[in-house]
Protein backbone atom coordinates (compact mmCIF):
# COMPACT_ATOMS: atom_id res chain seq x y z
CA UNK A 1 0.00 0.00 0.00
CA UNK A 2 1.29 3.42 -0.89
CA UNK A 3 2.16 5.56 2.10
CA UNK A 4 0.44 8.45 0.31
CA UNK A 5 -2.89 6.65 0.13
CA UNK A 6 -5.64 8.25 2.20
CA UNK A 7 -6.20 6.78 5.61
CA UNK A 8 -9.03 4.30 5.80
CA UNK A 9 -11.49 3.25 8.45
CA UNK A 10 -12.21 -0.41 9.19
CA UNK A 11 -15.20 -1.85 11.00
CA UNK A 12 -15.64 -4.90 13.19
CA UNK A 13 -18.46 -6.99 11.76
CA UNK A 14 -19.45 -8.29 15.17
CA UNK A 15 -19.81 -5.14 17.25
CA UNK A 16 -19.39 -2.23 14.85
CA UNK A 17 -16.21 -0.89 16.45
CA UNK A 18 -14.21 1.31 14.10
CA UNK A 19 -10.47 1.28 13.58
CA UNK A 20 -9.44 4.60 12.04
CA UNK A 21 -5.94 4.45 10.57
CA UNK A 22 -5.52 8.19 11.10
CA UNK A 23 -6.17 7.87 14.82
CA UNK A 24 -4.54 4.51 15.51
CA UNK A 25 -5.31 3.12 18.95
CA UNK A 26 -3.06 4.94 21.44
CA UNK A 27 -4.68 3.15 24.42
CA UNK A 28 -3.19 -0.07 23.04
CA UNK A 29 0.12 1.49 21.99
CA UNK A 30 -0.81 1.75 18.31
CA UNK A 31 0.21 5.22 17.12
CA UNK A 32 -1.84 7.46 14.80
CA UNK A 33 -1.18 6.71 11.17
CA UNK A 34 -0.86 2.95 11.60
CA UNK A 35 -2.35 1.20 8.61
CA UNK A 36 -4.79 -1.61 9.25
CA UNK A 37 -2.61 -3.90 7.14
CA UNK A 38 0.31 -3.18 9.46
CA UNK A 39 -1.54 -4.40 12.57
CA UNK A 40 -0.31 -7.83 13.65
CA UNK A 41 -2.29 -10.79 12.34
CA UNK A 42 -3.23 -11.78 15.90
CA UNK A 43 -4.63 -8.32 16.66
CA UNK A 44 -8.29 -8.39 17.66
CA UNK A 45 -11.11 -5.93 18.16
CA UNK A 46 -10.50 -3.94 21.35
CA UNK A 47 -14.23 -3.80 22.04
CA UNK A 48 -15.27 -7.42 21.53
CA UNK A 49 -12.25 -9.60 20.73
CA UNK A 50 -13.26 -10.41 17.16
CA UNK A 51 -10.24 -11.37 15.03
CA UNK A 52 -8.67 -8.84 12.67
CA UNK A 53 -9.82 -10.97 9.74
CA UNK A 54 -13.45 -10.11 10.51
CA UNK A 55 -12.98 -6.37 9.99
CA UNK A 56 -14.15 -4.86 6.70
CA UNK A 57 -13.59 -1.51 5.07
CA UNK A 58 -16.09 0.94 6.54
CA UNK A 59 -18.45 2.89 4.36
CA UNK A 60 -20.33 5.49 6.36
CA UNK B 1 -2.45 -24.89 44.63
CA UNK B 2 -3.76 -22.38 47.16
CA UNK B 3 -7.39 -21.45 47.55
CA UNK B 4 -8.64 -23.87 44.94
CA UNK B 5 -12.03 -24.14 46.60
CA UNK B 6 -14.05 -21.21 47.88
CA UNK B 7 -15.57 -21.66 51.35
CA UNK B 8 -19.23 -22.43 50.83
CA UNK B 9 -20.41 -19.81 53.30
CA UNK B 10 -18.55 -17.14 51.34
CA UNK B 11 -19.79 -18.07 47.88
CA UNK B 12 -23.27 -19.52 48.51
CA UNK B 13 -24.88 -16.05 48.71
CA UNK B 14 -23.76 -15.45 45.11
CA UNK B 15 -26.14 -18.26 44.11
CA UNK B 16 -29.14 -16.66 45.87
CA UNK B 17 -31.30 -13.96 44.21
CA UNK B 18 -31.88 -12.20 47.53
CA UNK B 19 -28.20 -11.33 47.92
CA UNK B 20 -28.35 -9.15 44.82
CA UNK B 21 -30.92 -6.95 46.55
CA UNK B 22 -27.95 -5.37 48.27
CA UNK B 23 -25.39 -3.94 45.85
CA UNK B 24 -22.99 -3.33 48.73
CA UNK B 25 -23.20 -6.94 49.90
CA UNK B 26 -22.65 -8.47 46.49
CA UNK B 27 -19.78 -6.11 45.68
CA UNK B 28 -18.20 -6.91 49.04
CA UNK B 29 -18.32 -10.64 48.28
CA UNK B 30 -16.80 -10.21 44.84
CA UNK B 31 -14.10 -7.89 46.14
CA UNK B 32 -13.10 -10.67 48.53
CA UNK B 33 -13.27 -13.29 45.80
CA UNK B 34 -11.10 -11.23 43.42
CA UNK B 35 -8.52 -10.82 46.15
CA UNK B 36 -8.48 -14.31 47.67
CA UNK B 37 -10.16 -16.59 45.14
CA UNK B 38 -9.83 -14.91 41.72
CA UNK B 39 -10.40 -18.19 39.89
CA UNK B 40 -11.55 -20.91 42.24
CA UNK B 41 -14.24 -23.53 42.54
CA UNK B 42 -17.61 -23.11 44.22
CA UNK B 43 -19.21 -26.30 45.47
CA UNK B 44 -22.63 -25.13 46.59
CA UNK B 45 -25.06 -27.90 47.57
CA UNK B 46 -27.61 -28.58 44.86
CA UNK B 47 -25.39 -27.20 42.10
CA UNK B 48 -22.68 -28.75 39.98
CA UNK B 49 -19.25 -27.29 40.82
CA UNK B 50 -18.57 -23.98 39.07
CA UNK B 51 -15.33 -22.11 38.53
CA UNK B 52 -16.13 -18.57 39.67
CA UNK B 53 -14.40 -16.28 37.19
CA UNK B 54 -14.00 -12.86 38.81
CA UNK B 55 -11.22 -11.19 36.82
CA UNK B 56 -11.82 -8.95 33.82
CA UNK B 57 -9.08 -10.42 31.65
CA UNK B 58 -10.14 -13.99 32.41
CA UNK B 59 -13.72 -13.21 31.39
CA UNK B 60 -12.45 -11.68 28.15
CA UNK B 61 -10.13 -14.63 27.48
CA UNK B 62 -13.01 -17.06 27.88
CA UNK B 63 -15.65 -15.15 25.97
CA UNK B 64 -13.56 -14.44 22.91
CA UNK B 65 -13.04 -18.19 22.48
CA UNK B 66 -16.54 -19.47 21.78
CA UNK B 67 -15.13 -22.58 20.16
CA UNK B 68 -13.55 -23.60 23.49
CA UNK B 69 -16.11 -22.30 25.99
CA UNK B 70 -19.58 -23.39 24.97
CA UNK B 71 -22.95 -21.75 25.42
CA UNK B 72 -25.37 -24.39 24.17
CA UNK B 73 -24.71 -27.65 25.96
CA UNK B 74 -25.48 -26.56 29.54
CA UNK B 75 -27.69 -23.92 31.13
CA UNK B 76 -26.29 -20.55 30.04
CA UNK B 77 -27.26 -19.00 33.35
CA UNK B 78 -26.74 -20.29 36.84
CA UNK B 79 -29.08 -23.24 37.41
CA UNK B 80 -29.30 -25.86 40.11
CA UNK B 81 -29.09 -29.52 39.19
CA UNK B 82 -32.82 -29.73 39.84
CA UNK B 83 -33.59 -26.73 37.62
CA UNK B 84 -31.45 -28.01 34.76
CA UNK B 85 -33.15 -31.41 34.94
CA UNK B 86 -36.53 -29.66 34.82
CA UNK B 87 -35.49 -27.74 31.73
CA UNK B 88 -34.45 -30.96 29.99
CA UNK B 89 -37.74 -32.59 31.02
CA UNK B 90 -39.81 -29.63 29.80
CA UNK B 91 -38.04 -29.30 26.45
CA UNK B 92 -37.32 -32.88 25.53
CA UNK B 93 -33.65 -32.66 26.36
CA UNK B 94 -32.53 -29.02 25.99
CA UNK B 95 -30.68 -27.39 28.88
CA UNK B 96 -32.62 -24.14 28.23
CA UNK B 97 -36.23 -23.03 28.11
CA UNK B 98 -35.30 -20.22 25.76
CA UNK B 99 -33.01 -20.88 22.80
CA UNK B 100 -31.87 -17.34 22.09
CA UNK B 101 -28.67 -16.10 20.45
CA UNK B 102 -27.18 -16.23 23.94
CA UNK B 103 -27.76 -19.99 24.09
CA UNK B 104 -26.17 -20.90 20.75
CA UNK B 105 -22.68 -21.92 19.68
CA UNK B 106 -20.97 -21.23 16.39
CA UNK B 107 -21.70 -21.43 13.56
CA UNK B 108 -25.40 -21.45 14.43
CA UNK B 109 -25.09 -18.39 16.65
CA UNK B 110 -23.68 -16.17 13.92
CA UNK B 111 -26.17 -17.50 11.37
CA UNK B 112 -29.03 -16.40 13.62
CA UNK B 113 -27.36 -13.19 14.73
CA UNK B 114 -26.85 -12.10 11.14
CA UNK B 115 -30.61 -12.12 10.54
CA UNK B 116 -30.80 -8.79 12.39
CA UNK B 117 -27.18 -7.77 12.99
CA UNK B 118 -27.12 -5.23 10.18
CA UNK B 119 -30.02 -3.33 11.77
CA UNK B 120 -28.07 -2.86 14.98
CA UNK B 121 -24.75 -1.65 13.58
CA UNK B 122 -23.84 1.89 14.71
CA UNK B 123 -24.51 3.50 11.33
CA UNK B 124 -28.06 2.10 11.29
CA UNK B 125 -28.72 3.07 14.90
CA UNK B 126 -27.51 6.60 14.22
CA UNK B 127 -30.32 6.95 11.69
CA UNK B 128 -32.80 6.28 14.48
CA UNK B 129 -31.62 9.23 16.54
CA UNK B 130 -34.36 11.69 15.48
CA UNK B 131 -37.10 9.24 16.53
CA UNK B 132 -35.34 8.30 19.76
CA UNK B 133 -34.79 11.98 20.53
CA UNK B 134 -38.53 12.63 20.25
CA UNK B 135 -39.24 9.82 22.70
CA UNK B 136 -36.51 11.01 25.05
CA UNK B 137 -38.00 14.50 25.06
CA UNK B 138 -41.46 13.07 25.72
CA UNK B 139 -40.17 11.17 28.74
CA UNK B 140 -38.22 14.19 29.95
CA UNK B 141 -41.50 16.10 29.86
CA UNK B 142 -43.23 13.26 31.72
CA UNK B 143 -40.54 13.43 34.37
CA UNK B 144 -40.94 17.19 34.70
CA UNK B 145 -44.68 16.73 35.13
CA UNK B 146 -44.07 14.37 38.06
CA UNK B 147 -42.08 16.93 40.07
CA UNK B 148 -41.51 17.40 42.94
CA UNK B 149 -41.30 13.66 43.67
CA UNK B 150 -41.47 10.34 41.89
CA UNK B 151 -40.11 6.84 41.98
CA UNK B 152 -37.85 7.20 38.98
CA UNK B 153 -37.43 3.44 38.43
CA UNK B 154 -41.08 2.52 38.73
CA UNK B 155 -42.59 5.62 37.15
CA UNK B 156 -40.21 6.23 34.27
CA UNK B 157 -37.10 4.04 33.81
CA UNK B 158 -39.13 0.89 33.26
CA UNK B 159 -41.09 2.55 30.46
CA UNK B 160 -38.81 4.70 28.32
CA UNK B 161 -36.48 1.96 26.98
CA UNK B 162 -39.52 -0.30 26.68
CA UNK B 163 -41.24 2.16 24.35
CA UNK B 164 -38.12 2.68 22.23
CA UNK B 165 -37.42 -1.03 21.80
CA UNK B 166 -41.04 -2.01 21.21
CA UNK B 167 -41.25 0.60 18.47
CA UNK B 168 -38.11 -0.79 16.85
CA UNK B 169 -39.52 -4.33 16.98
CA UNK B 170 -42.92 -3.14 15.80
CA UNK B 171 -45.14 -3.92 18.79
CA UNK B 172 -48.22 -1.70 19.28
CA UNK B 173 -48.43 0.47 22.36
CA UNK B 174 -51.36 -1.43 23.85
CA UNK B 175 -49.11 -4.49 24.24
CA UNK B 176 -46.11 -2.77 25.84
CA UNK B 177 -47.37 -3.38 29.38
CA UNK B 178 -47.67 -7.10 28.68
CA UNK B 179 -44.07 -7.18 27.45
CA UNK B 180 -42.88 -5.40 30.59
CA UNK B 181 -44.79 -7.82 32.79
CA UNK B 182 -43.33 -10.89 31.05
CA UNK B 183 -39.85 -9.38 31.25
CA UNK B 184 -40.14 -8.84 34.98
CA UNK B 185 -41.43 -12.35 35.57
CA UNK B 186 -38.57 -13.72 33.50
CA UNK B 187 -35.67 -11.78 35.01
CA UNK B 188 -36.93 -11.21 38.54
CA UNK B 189 -38.85 -14.40 39.20
CA UNK B 190 -37.84 -14.29 42.88
CA UNK B 191 -38.35 -10.60 43.64
CA UNK B 192 -41.39 -10.06 45.88
CA UNK B 193 -42.44 -6.89 44.00
CA UNK B 194 -41.79 -8.04 40.44
CA UNK B 195 -42.36 -11.78 40.34
CA UNK B 196 -45.19 -13.60 38.64
CA UNK B 197 -48.34 -13.43 40.79
CA UNK B 198 -48.93 -16.77 42.47
CA UNK B 199 -45.36 -17.94 42.05
CA UNK B 200 -43.45 -19.46 44.96
CA UNK B 201 -39.74 -18.52 45.01
CA UNK B 202 -39.17 -21.00 47.84
CA UNK B 203 -39.93 -23.79 45.36
CA UNK B 204 -36.57 -24.85 43.84
CA UNK B 205 -38.34 -25.40 40.53
CA UNK B 206 -40.07 -22.01 40.47
CA UNK B 207 -37.55 -20.39 38.15
CA UNK B 208 -38.18 -23.02 35.49
CA UNK B 209 -41.94 -23.07 36.00
CA UNK B 210 -42.00 -19.30 35.54
CA UNK B 211 -39.70 -19.36 32.52
CA UNK B 212 -41.84 -22.04 30.90
CA UNK B 213 -44.97 -19.96 31.47
CA UNK B 214 -43.26 -16.86 30.11
CA UNK B 215 -42.08 -18.81 27.07
CA UNK B 216 -45.63 -20.03 26.43
CA UNK B 217 -46.97 -16.46 26.74
CA UNK B 218 -44.37 -15.13 24.32
CA UNK B 219 -45.14 -17.97 21.92
CA UNK B 220 -48.87 -17.33 22.01
CA UNK B 221 -48.27 -13.63 21.35
CA UNK B 222 -45.51 -13.89 18.77
CA UNK B 223 -47.04 -16.72 16.72
CA UNK B 224 -49.65 -14.14 15.68
CA UNK B 225 -47.00 -11.49 15.00
CA UNK B 226 -45.00 -13.95 12.91
CA UNK B 227 -48.04 -14.89 10.84
CA UNK B 228 -48.88 -11.22 10.36
CA UNK B 229 -45.37 -10.20 9.26
CA UNK B 230 -45.04 -13.17 6.95
CA UNK B 231 -48.26 -12.17 5.27
CA UNK B 232 -47.52 -8.47 5.24
CA UNK B 233 -43.90 -7.52 5.97
CA UNK B 234 -43.30 -4.02 7.32
CA UNK B 235 -40.29 -1.86 8.01
CA UNK B 236 -39.63 -3.29 11.46
CA UNK B 237 -37.44 -5.84 13.21
CA UNK B 238 -40.41 -8.19 13.72
CA UNK B 239 -40.63 -8.56 9.95
CA UNK B 240 -36.92 -9.29 9.72
CA UNK B 241 -37.11 -12.04 12.32
CA UNK B 242 -40.39 -13.52 11.10
CA UNK B 243 -39.05 -13.79 7.57
CA UNK B 244 -35.46 -14.50 8.54
CA UNK B 245 -33.74 -17.44 6.94
CA UNK B 246 -30.90 -19.43 8.39
CA UNK B 247 -28.88 -21.18 5.72
CA UNK B 248 -31.84 -20.84 3.41
CA UNK B 249 -34.37 -22.32 5.83
CA UNK B 250 -36.88 -20.78 8.24
CA UNK B 251 -35.70 -20.51 11.82
CA UNK B 252 -36.36 -23.41 14.15
CA UNK B 253 -39.56 -22.64 16.11
CA UNK B 254 -38.16 -22.40 19.64
CA UNK B 255 -35.26 -20.31 18.36
CA UNK B 256 -37.58 -17.90 16.57
CA UNK B 257 -39.87 -17.41 19.57
CA UNK B 258 -36.78 -17.00 21.73
CA UNK B 259 -35.38 -14.42 19.29
CA UNK B 260 -38.50 -12.35 19.88
CA UNK B 261 -38.38 -13.03 23.60
CA UNK B 262 -34.85 -11.73 24.03
CA UNK B 263 -35.55 -8.64 21.93
CA UNK B 264 -38.69 -8.02 24.00
CA UNK B 265 -37.00 -8.48 27.39
CA UNK B 266 -33.25 -7.95 27.47
CA UNK B 267 -33.73 -5.32 24.78
CA UNK B 268 -35.14 -2.88 27.31
CA UNK B 269 -34.74 -4.24 30.84
CA UNK B 270 -30.97 -3.80 30.93
CA UNK B 271 -31.26 -0.23 29.67
CA UNK B 272 -33.95 0.50 32.26
CA UNK B 273 -31.65 -0.85 34.96
CA UNK B 274 -28.78 1.31 33.79
CA UNK B 275 -30.94 4.43 33.42
CA UNK B 276 -32.28 3.99 36.95
CA UNK B 277 -28.74 3.47 38.23
CA UNK B 278 -27.66 6.70 36.55
CA UNK B 279 -30.42 8.65 38.26
CA UNK B 280 -29.57 7.08 41.61
CA UNK B 281 -25.95 8.20 41.18
CA UNK B 282 -26.97 11.71 40.18
CA UNK B 283 -29.36 12.04 43.11
CA UNK B 284 -26.66 11.02 45.54
CA UNK B 285 -23.97 13.22 44.06
CA UNK B 286 -24.85 16.88 43.41
CA UNK B 287 -21.28 17.53 42.23
CA UNK B 288 -21.72 14.95 39.48
CA UNK B 289 -24.90 16.64 38.27
CA UNK B 290 -23.23 20.04 38.26
CA UNK B 291 -20.21 18.65 36.41
CA UNK B 292 -22.46 17.24 33.67
CA UNK B 293 -24.48 20.46 33.46
CA UNK B 294 -21.29 22.49 33.17
CA UNK B 295 -19.86 20.17 30.53
CA UNK B 296 -22.61 18.31 28.63
CA UNK B 297 -19.98 16.66 26.43
CA UNK B 298 -19.39 14.38 29.41
CA UNK B 299 -22.85 12.86 29.08
CA UNK B 300 -21.66 10.14 26.68
CA UNK B 301 -18.99 9.19 29.21
CA UNK B 302 -21.59 9.35 31.98
CA UNK B 303 -23.67 6.81 30.08
CA UNK B 304 -20.66 4.55 29.53
CA UNK B 305 -19.64 4.70 33.17
CA UNK B 306 -23.24 4.02 34.22
CA UNK B 307 -23.15 0.81 32.17
CA UNK B 308 -19.93 -0.27 33.87
CA UNK B 309 -21.35 0.67 37.25
CA UNK B 310 -24.75 -0.98 36.79
CA UNK B 311 -23.59 -4.13 34.96
CA UNK B 312 -27.21 -5.31 34.78
CA UNK B 313 -26.32 -8.79 33.52
CA UNK B 314 -24.74 -10.40 36.55
CA UNK B 315 -23.54 -13.64 35.07
CA UNK B 316 -23.43 -16.14 32.27
CA UNK B 317 -22.14 -19.69 32.46
CA UNK B 318 -19.92 -21.44 29.92
CA UNK B 319 -18.76 -25.05 29.76
CA UNK B 320 -15.26 -26.04 28.70
CA UNK B 321 -15.14 -28.02 25.48
CA UNK B 322 -11.67 -29.28 26.27
CA UNK B 323 -8.95 -28.98 28.88
CA UNK B 324 -7.60 -25.44 29.20
CA UNK B 325 -5.17 -23.65 31.48
CA UNK B 326 -6.40 -20.30 32.77
CA UNK B 327 -4.60 -18.19 35.37
CA UNK B 328 -2.48 -21.27 36.12
CA UNK B 329 -5.55 -23.33 36.91
CA UNK B 330 -6.30 -26.55 35.06
CA UNK B 331 -9.81 -26.29 33.67
CA UNK B 332 -11.03 -29.74 32.64
CA UNK B 333 -13.26 -30.63 29.72
CA UNK B 334 -16.89 -30.28 30.82
CA UNK B 335 -16.17 -27.91 33.71
CA UNK B 336 -18.64 -25.06 34.25
CA UNK B 337 -17.40 -21.47 34.47
CA UNK B 338 -19.52 -18.75 36.10
CA UNK B 339 -18.54 -15.41 34.55
CA UNK B 340 -19.22 -12.50 36.89
CA UNK B 341 -19.58 -9.34 34.85
CA UNK B 342 -20.20 -7.15 37.88
CA UNK B 343 -16.93 -8.41 39.30
CA UNK B 344 -14.99 -7.94 36.08
CA UNK B 345 -16.28 -4.39 35.81
CA UNK B 346 -14.89 -3.54 39.25
CA UNK B 347 -11.59 -5.38 38.77
CA UNK B 348 -8.73 -3.40 40.34
CA UNK B 349 -6.31 -4.78 37.72
CA UNK B 350 -8.41 -3.57 34.81
CA UNK B 351 -9.73 -0.19 35.98
CA UNK B 352 -8.01 2.60 37.82
CA UNK B 353 -9.99 3.39 40.98
CA UNK B 354 -12.75 0.97 39.97
CA UNK B 355 -14.94 1.94 42.94
CA UNK B 356 -15.02 5.56 41.77
CA UNK B 357 -17.79 6.61 39.37
CA UNK B 358 -15.99 8.74 36.79
CA UNK B 359 -17.82 10.02 33.69
CA UNK B 360 -14.46 11.04 32.22
CA UNK B 361 -13.02 7.51 32.45
CA UNK B 362 -11.12 6.87 29.21
CA UNK B 363 -10.75 4.36 27.81
CA UNK B 364 -13.69 2.64 29.43
CA UNK B 365 -13.53 -0.85 28.01
CA UNK B 366 -16.05 -2.32 30.43
CA UNK B 367 -17.74 -5.65 29.79
CA UNK B 368 -21.24 -4.48 30.67
CA UNK B 369 -22.41 -5.56 27.22
CA UNK B 370 -20.36 -8.74 27.36
CA UNK B 371 -17.45 -9.54 25.09
CA UNK B 372 -16.72 -11.86 22.19
CA UNK B 373 -19.11 -12.77 19.42
CA UNK B 374 -22.02 -12.84 21.89
CA UNK B 375 -21.56 -9.17 22.75
CA UNK B 376 -24.93 -7.45 23.12
CA UNK B 377 -26.57 -6.91 19.75
CA UNK B 378 -28.46 -3.87 21.00
CA UNK B 379 -25.57 -2.08 22.66
CA UNK B 380 -25.55 0.90 20.28
CA UNK B 381 -29.30 1.40 20.59
CA UNK B 382 -29.01 1.28 24.38
CA UNK B 383 -26.27 3.93 24.33
CA UNK B 384 -28.31 6.14 22.01
CA UNK B 385 -31.42 5.87 24.20
CA UNK B 386 -29.55 6.82 27.32
CA UNK B 387 -27.51 9.61 25.72
CA UNK B 388 -30.64 11.23 24.24
CA UNK B 389 -32.53 10.92 27.51
CA UNK B 390 -29.84 12.46 29.68
CA UNK B 391 -29.16 15.21 27.16
CA UNK B 392 -32.83 16.13 27.49
CA UNK B 393 -33.06 15.78 31.27
CA UNK B 394 -29.77 16.95 32.77
CA UNK B 395 -29.91 20.56 31.51
CA UNK B 396 -33.44 20.90 32.91
CA UNK B 397 -32.72 19.61 36.42
CA UNK B 398 -32.68 22.52 38.86
CA UNK B 399 -32.38 20.37 41.95
CA UNK B 400 -32.23 16.66 42.70
CA UNK B 401 -31.91 14.46 45.75
CA UNK B 402 -33.01 11.06 46.98
CA UNK B 403 -36.40 11.17 48.68
CA UNK B 404 -35.94 7.86 50.49
CA UNK B 405 -34.06 4.61 50.26
CA UNK B 406 -33.49 3.16 46.81
CA UNK B 407 -33.73 -0.58 46.40
CA UNK B 408 -32.47 -3.21 44.00
CA UNK B 409 -34.43 -6.05 42.48
CA UNK B 410 -33.57 -9.46 43.86
CA UNK B 411 -32.12 -11.35 40.93
CA UNK B 412 -28.95 -13.31 40.40
CA UNK B 413 -29.26 -12.90 36.62
CA UNK B 414 -30.48 -9.51 35.33
CA UNK B 415 -30.60 -7.03 38.16
CA UNK B 416 -31.18 -3.31 38.53
CA UNK B 417 -32.91 -0.79 40.77
CA UNK B 418 -36.62 -1.31 41.31
CA UNK B 419 -37.18 1.80 43.43
CA UNK B 420 -35.35 5.12 43.07
CA UNK B 421 -37.39 7.70 44.98
CA UNK B 422 -36.28 11.21 44.06
CA UNK B 423 -37.20 14.77 44.97
CA UNK B 424 -36.45 17.22 42.18
CA UNK B 425 -37.22 20.41 40.30
CA UNK B 426 -37.09 20.77 36.53
CA UNK B 427 -37.62 23.59 34.13
CA UNK B 428 -40.82 23.26 32.14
Amino acid sequence: MSREAPFQVWQCQTCGELYDEALGLPEAGIPPGTRFADLPDDWYCPACGTPKSDFVLYEA
Amino acid sequence: MENLKIPVDLVAPVFAPQTFGSREKIQEIFTTLRRDYPLSIAEVPGYDPHWIVTKYEDIREITRQDELFLSADRSKTLASQYAEKMMRDYTGGLPHIFRTLVHMDEPEHMDYRNVTAGQFMPQMIKALEPKVRVMARKYADKLAAMAPECDFAWDLAFYYPLEVVMNVIGIPEEDHAKMLRLTQWLFTYADPDLKRPGSDPTDPGEIIKTWDIVYAEFKEYYDKVIADRRGCPRDDVASLVANGKVRGCPMEDRAMISYFAILSSAGHDTTSATTATSMWKLAEDPALLKRLQDDPKLIAGFVEESIRWASPVQQFVRSAKEDYVLRGRQIKKGDLLYLSYISGNRDEDAFENPQVFDPARSPNRHIGFGYGSHICLGQHLARLEMKCFWEEVIPRLKSLEMAGEGSMAESEFVCGPKHVPIRFEMTA
